[in-house]
């Protein structure tokens, strides 16, 4: 069904989203808002390491620049929000190009600690101007949702409806990108890049166009993010956010879009199915506060271990195994 | 025949659906607000209990905890007990605004209390829309002026004073004391330090030195190295220093290791020896002889009836931990919201909460030495502070042997030593 209609299968997912938006309470309208921010992230990042072979650990400071660029043009011009978030992804792709053209020359652990050097410095660049807030931040208000939606929509199902619409449209047109010439190019280089090189693709260039589309998803991502909480502070893009996105890619494997879910759905149940369990027993509470981060660290070692690319695709390729015999 | 039976039939269940959907979309809560039985009310706290800036912080909720189950098992307010529902935003604002979320839409608290740490209240408030579902935020411990500002936070609370406050009261403690020295400032370059160059500069003074610092966040330590050798090079004999604990830290471990001698004048938010303790212990004793300033009465002051009554409530629910000024923000913290949800009386609401703290929270029991300042138009708690010298343990010892209390406003208002007397305690502590 995907293969042969995309286009179909991602409007009827969207029509499931949002007769479940009507469903569920508000919490749940609120994670699912978070989960629909991470699935872009983690796509973004999977974009990056699974498919152009490049390693980020710094994907935190290019949402900061998307969540930023948002609110400024919110606050300073008064954009009109549409306008906010396709700011946001310009921002954060020209942050990234930049970023690129130094990616492309380095490779391996230089690179993730490039990548992680500006996770942790770029965020405090909003303590150097006052337009930026400082560590308070600044705030982001996209405004109430529209009154011909009822007067009972809440907030938090306008938020998700941006955020899931932002999301479906986001992974379907990145779909697309994969499976053309350049998606081609970008898995060419991350194979062997001598021989993508032997083959006519110019890698340098196919690198800094990779990390640059990236970084845009990141920074529509940033600002929606931004939209949740309706601030931006450089508190609210901490080195964890980054490790947890990169963690997030492993669980979803980081070679295939299709598990993008798994990992924005685990990082956001893992700390409350957490919290359920551990009320039920009474635990002490230095258990109960680092059980979390245990958690999700036990499961990002068993996927490595036993699931390198992803249940996903290990998936596919036990289906491809039988379907052989 | 068979048509009107059908036509009757569409009349009635479109009759019947219209009334289901007026009755289920009544406000489910006209009977009370969330949070509240007959026998209980829900409170809900986020805090730092992991990560980096969670040492000192992490022990609130325990300290508040310990005078909430006091209360309980003396009566409770107005009968009802106080359960307080624990989360931990390792102060990142988007895990505060989450956790802020479930504890408004899953648990269903009454109230949130002693929510921490700028960025994450401001978030909060906004994104969960404290003000237009007139949830209450008691008490929440950050200085930032714009909390008082009672429009754009109007179910919002502080309790502590506003750094503009605090550095009025520091300009006139160095004028009065300082004089004829020559002073130095390292202070914050964001709105936590422009908060205070704005008091710096209403009390009238003017450093020799100034040296601003970046810090990226509270997590970030702050280098210190340059600040030791500026401060030499221009002979400072007095250094303020009005940052968080992680510069405090580096300015005293580099002036030690310089052997750079200064009078040393710490902020209220650097100056928490817990916190320094954190880092290493071994900094501690560097305190020895720092002034520093505080509005609560000293932890180790077990003369006071308040403390004396904390000490021994704490030592009976958390035996292992010490008690410290954290466990004091904490417990008068606790102690201030039971006087709120007291004085609200048995038919407690949420606007009833708001309602009366305005008209009379100035006059609620309380362990501060300075008055608090509810009103109709201000939101703002502790309204002074006293100045005390730092003992080789880290803790603060008031100059003379005892608290003289400075007050102000966070306006144009001029500094005042108070003449208040803090009523005495109620009867065991309790609400009455």
């Amino acid at each position: 069904m995907l293969k042969k209609h995309p286009l179909f299968t991602f409007i009827v997912f969207g029509a499931v989203l949002f007769l479940l938006s009507n469903r569920v309470d508000e919490l749940r309208v609120f994670q699912g808002a978070t989960v629909a921010i991470y699935v872009i992230a983690i796509a973004s990042i999977i974009l990056l390491t699974g498919y152009s072979g490049q390693v980020s650990l710094g994907h935190g400071a290019l949402l900061a620049i998307g969540g930023y660029a948002a609110a400024l043009s919110r606050n300073e011009w008064g954009a009109p929000v549409w306008l906010t978030f396709c700011i946001a992804v310009l921002a954060a792709a020209l942050g990234g190009y930049l970023l690129g053209l130094a990616a492309a020359r380095l490779s391996g652990p230089y690179l993730a600690g490039t990548t992680l050097a500006l996770a942790i410095g770029l965020p405090s660049i909003a303590n150097q101007f006052t337009v930026l807030g400082g560590e308070q931040g600044l705030l982001f208000d996209i405004g109430v949702p529209p009154t011909f939606l009822g007067e009972d929509f809440t907030q938090y199902k306008w938020f998700f409806w941006i955020a899931s619409l932002a999301a479906l449209i986001a992974i379907y047109w990145l779909r697309n990108v994969m499976n053309s010439r350049y998606g081609r190019s970008w898995k060419a280089v991350r194979g062997n890049d001598v021989a993508a090189e032997l083959a006519g693709i110019n890698v340098g260039r196919n690198k800094v166009l990779a990390f640059t589309v990236s970084a845009g998803l990141a920074g529509l991502a940033g600002a929606l993010l931004a939209m949740t909480i309706s601030t931006v502070s450089p508190g609210a893009f901490p080195l964890a956010l980054s490790f947890s996105l990169a963690t997030g890619a492993v669980l979803s494997g980081v070679t295939t879009l299709g598990g993008v879910m798994i990992g924005a759905v685990t990082l956001v149940a893992i700390p409350e199915i957490v919290d359920t369990v551990v009320s039920r027993f009474e635990s002490s509470e230095s258990v109960a506060n680092n059980l979390p981060g245990l958690l999700v660290s036990t499961l990002l070692i068993l996927t490595v271990l036993f699931v390198p690319n992803g249940p996903v695709e290990q998936m596919r390729a036990r289906h491809e195994k039988r379907a052989k015999r | 025949m068979i048509r009107t039976n059908r036509r009757k039939l569409a009349l009635t269940s479109a009759v019947l659906a219209v009334a289901a959907m007026t009755a289920s979309s009544l406000p489910a809560q006209a009977a009370s607000d969330p949070g509240l039985t007959s026998t209980t009310i829900k409170l809900g706290i986020t805090v730092p209990l992991t990560g980096i800036a969670s040492p000192g912080y992490n022990k609130i909720p325990g300290a508040m905890k310990a005078y909430f189950d006091y209360v309980n098992a003396n009566g409770g307010v107005n009968g009802r007990k106080i359960t307080l529902v624990v989360k931990d935003d390792q102060y990142i604002p988007t895990t505060a605004v989450a956790k802020a979320n479930e504890l408004i839409l899953k648990d269903k608290v009454f109230a949130l209390v002693g929510t921490l740490g700028t960025a994450s209240t401001k978030a909060i408030s906004a994104s969960t829309q404290l003000a237009k579902r007139g949830i209450p935020s008691l008490f929440v411990n950050t200085g930032f002026s714009g909390f008082a500002d009672k429009k754009a936070y109007p179910t919002t609370f502080s309790i502590l004073p506003s750094y503009q406050m605090e550095a009025k009261i520091m300009g006139k403690f160095l004028k009065d004391k300082y004089a004829d020295k020559k002073l130095a400032l390292i202070y914050q370059d964001d709105d936590f330090g422009r908060d205070a160059l704005a008091g710096f500069k209403q009390a009238g003074i003017t450093f020799g030195t100034y040296i601003p610092y970046a810090s990226g966040s509270q997590s970030l330590p702050a280098t210190g190295a340059g600040w030791i050798s500026k401060l030499k090079a221009s002979g400072a004999e007095v250094t303020v220093l009005f940052g968080v604990s992680s510069a405090s830290t580096a300015a005293l471990a580099n002036a030690y290791a310089a052997q750079f001698k200064t009078q040393w004048v710490l902020g209220s938010v650097g100056g928490d020896a817990t916190t320094i303790a954190a880092t290493n212990k071994a900094y501690v004793p560097l305190l020895y002889g720092a002034k520093g300033f505080s509005f609560a009465p000293a932890p180790t002051d077990a003369t006071d009836e308040y403390i004396k009554l904390f000490q021994s409530i704490y030592a009976t629910a958390q035996p292992t931990q010490t008690f410290d000024n954290n466990v004091v923000a904490g417990m008068s913290n606790a102690f201030v919201a039971v006087q709120a949800l007291q004085a609200a009386g048995s038919n407690l609401t949420r606007a009833g909460l708001i309602k009366t703290i305005e008209a009379k929270g100035a006059s609620f029991a309380n362990p501060f030495l300075t008055p608090l300042g509810y009103s109709a138009t201000s939101h703002v708690g502790a309204t002074g502070y006293w100045i005390g010298t730092y003992d080789p343990t880290g803790a603060l010892k008031p100059d003379g042997g005892k608290y003289t209390v400075y007050t102000t406003d966070s306006g144009a208002g001029p500094v005042v030593e108070s003449t208040y007397k803090r009523p005495a305690m109620p009867a065991k502590g309790l609400p009455n």
